[in-house]
């Protein structure tokens, strides 16, 4: 039969690729296995912060939560506050929070981006995010000024309301807005089950399945709680006190990351001013 | 060299307020003097008393008008009872988005203000001197007034499109139309005129 040079001409025998895979699984139906080798409950998911990356904001945030949970957050210092409203009988700022979930963010999203529900999660989401910052604000300093916060939620991996906490906090203090302390964020998780055990910082299918979700965000210099969000079904006080405390700790842990971040970009700021400075002079 | 600059965080614990006190940029709780802003720790020595500790960014601060301050604004729109305006400047710090004001007819002149004309005080496209009184409840603006001498309008364009020079406490003079226009001039100190 004359040869055909057009074709590629492909092995005799096939195997199935599985036989050559690693052996632990990255597919994605092994994970009802995981179960079996639990993980560290107090554990924390290796955390990557840095602030200053945006130049159309004027303060401006990443966090990436190792796993696969990636926030990006701007935030915008004193504007005019455009209707004044309750806020400014008050005699302080307002602060605008807002949440977004990119539609290419969830792995098997629950809700189709664009929908309704999505937009209420959005909304609810930028609710529980005010929450959590206004207490560490000195709104006081900024008398109708409005100061805007803008979340965007580019992967979910779990935890992606406490990412989106710590990002805001950063991206404020990026925008030299007067705060009172950094907040940082820490998200738990109980799985179903009698005897199951508080987790840290859930993974995407951790979060799917639990039973009782809370995001805590705490002022960690001033030691005092910003807010409590979530809930869940079916445990005795004494396991969500337990939780509470599970979820400070852990939030006193991530504190040094943040911290360190937001002191490289103040110091990389300053050298570009310096640089821009001495190229004008 | 300069020393190291020491850089804070919000929320970071500078030192007690016995040993200092506290500037801008940081608030005191519990005795203590805490730092409110991402920048560099500061540390005057003051003559009288503590030392200031402050923390500064260098990038420019956020200024609001405050009340009491001289701001420097725009006209743009006048009605018979006020005069809307733009505020630009703080000081002489530029703003980085405008905030509104109100110049209303009885802040305009410290004398005869019932016969106060706001059509033959300031135009739109004025840039005008002012002094907040008063940040403004729920519903306006800021309050801002130009009953002194040195508050009012410092530059104008006449119809003619050309700026126009200042003869009198109330009127300027268009130097190629030779028209004179009511306007309620601002007196300028020596030292901030440039010749």
């Amino acid at each position: 039969m004359p040869l055909d040079h057009r074709r590629l001409r492909g092995p005799e025998e096939s195997q199935p690729p599985e036989l050559w895979a690693a052996g632990t699984g990255g597919v994605p139906e092994k994970e009802e296995e995981e179960d079996a080798a639990p993980q560290d409950p107090c554990a924390l998911r290796p955390l990557f912060a840095r602030a200053g990356l945006l130049s159309q904001a004027e303060g401006s945030a990443y966090v990436e939560l190792g796993g696969g949970t990636k926030v990006l957050c701007a935030a915008w210092g004193p504007r005019e506050a455009a209707e004044p409203g309750a806020a400014a009988a008050v005699g302080g700022g307002r602060l605008l929070c807002e949440f977004y979930r990119a539609p290419f963010a969830g792995r098997g999203a629950r809700r189709r981006p664009g929908s309704a529900a999505e937009r209420d999660a959005e909304r609810e989401a930028a609710a529980a995010l005010r929450e959590a910052l206004e207490p560490a604000v000195r709104l006081a300093r900024y008398p109708r000024a409005r100061l805007a916060v803008s979340a965007l939620l580019l992967q979910d991996g779990g935890s992606a309301l406490a990412a989106a906490i710590s990002a805001a906090a950063l991206a404020l203090a990026d925008a030299g807005v007067e705060m009172y302390d950094l907040v940082v964020g820490c998200a738990l998780c109980r799985s179903p089950g009698p005897a199951a055990a508080w987790m840290l910082q859930p993974g995407e299918p951790e979060e799917r399945r639990a039973v009782a979700r809370l995001t805590v965000a705490l002022l960690p210099a001033l030691n005092q709680v910003s807010a409590v969000l979530g809930g869940g079904q079916g445990s005795p006080p004494d396991d969500w006190a337990q939780a509470l405390r599970l979820g400070l700790d852990g939030c006193h842990r991530l504190y040094p990351v943040l911290r360190q971040s937001l002191l490289r970009a103040s110091r990389r700021r300053d050298a570009a001013a310096a640089a821009a400075t001495t190229t004008t002079a | 060299m300069a020393p190291p600059a020491r850089y804070c965080v919000p929320g970071e614990r500078l030192c007690s307020t016995e040993e200092a006190t506290a500037g801008s940029g940081t608030y005191t709780r519990h005795g203590f003097i805490f730092s409110s802003l991402a920048g560099c720790l500061e540390k005057r020595s003051e003559d009288s008393g503590l030392p200031v500790v402050s923390v500064v960014r260098d990038a420019e601060s956020q200024l609001l008008p405050d009340v009491g301050a001289v701001v420097t604004c725009k006209v743009c729109s006048i009605n018979s009872r006020f005069a809307k305006v733009h505020i630009l400047y703080v000081g002489s710090t530029p703003l980085k988005s405008t905030f509104r004001g109100t110049i209303r007819r009885e802040d305009i002149r410290a004398t005869e203000k019932d016969k106060v004309e706001v059509y033959k005080s300031f135009r739109p496209g004025d840039i005008v001197l002012a002094k907040v009184i008063s940040l403004g409840d729920a519903q306006s603006n800021y309050l801002l007034s130009t009953a002194e001498n040195e508050l009012g309008v410092v530059v104008a364009r006449s119809e003619a499109g050309v700026q126009m020079v200042p003869i009198s406490w109330c009127e300027m003079q268009c130097p190629r139309t030779h028209t004179k226009d009511f306007r309620k001039v601002a007196r300028v100190q020596p030292q901030f005129l440039q010749t």
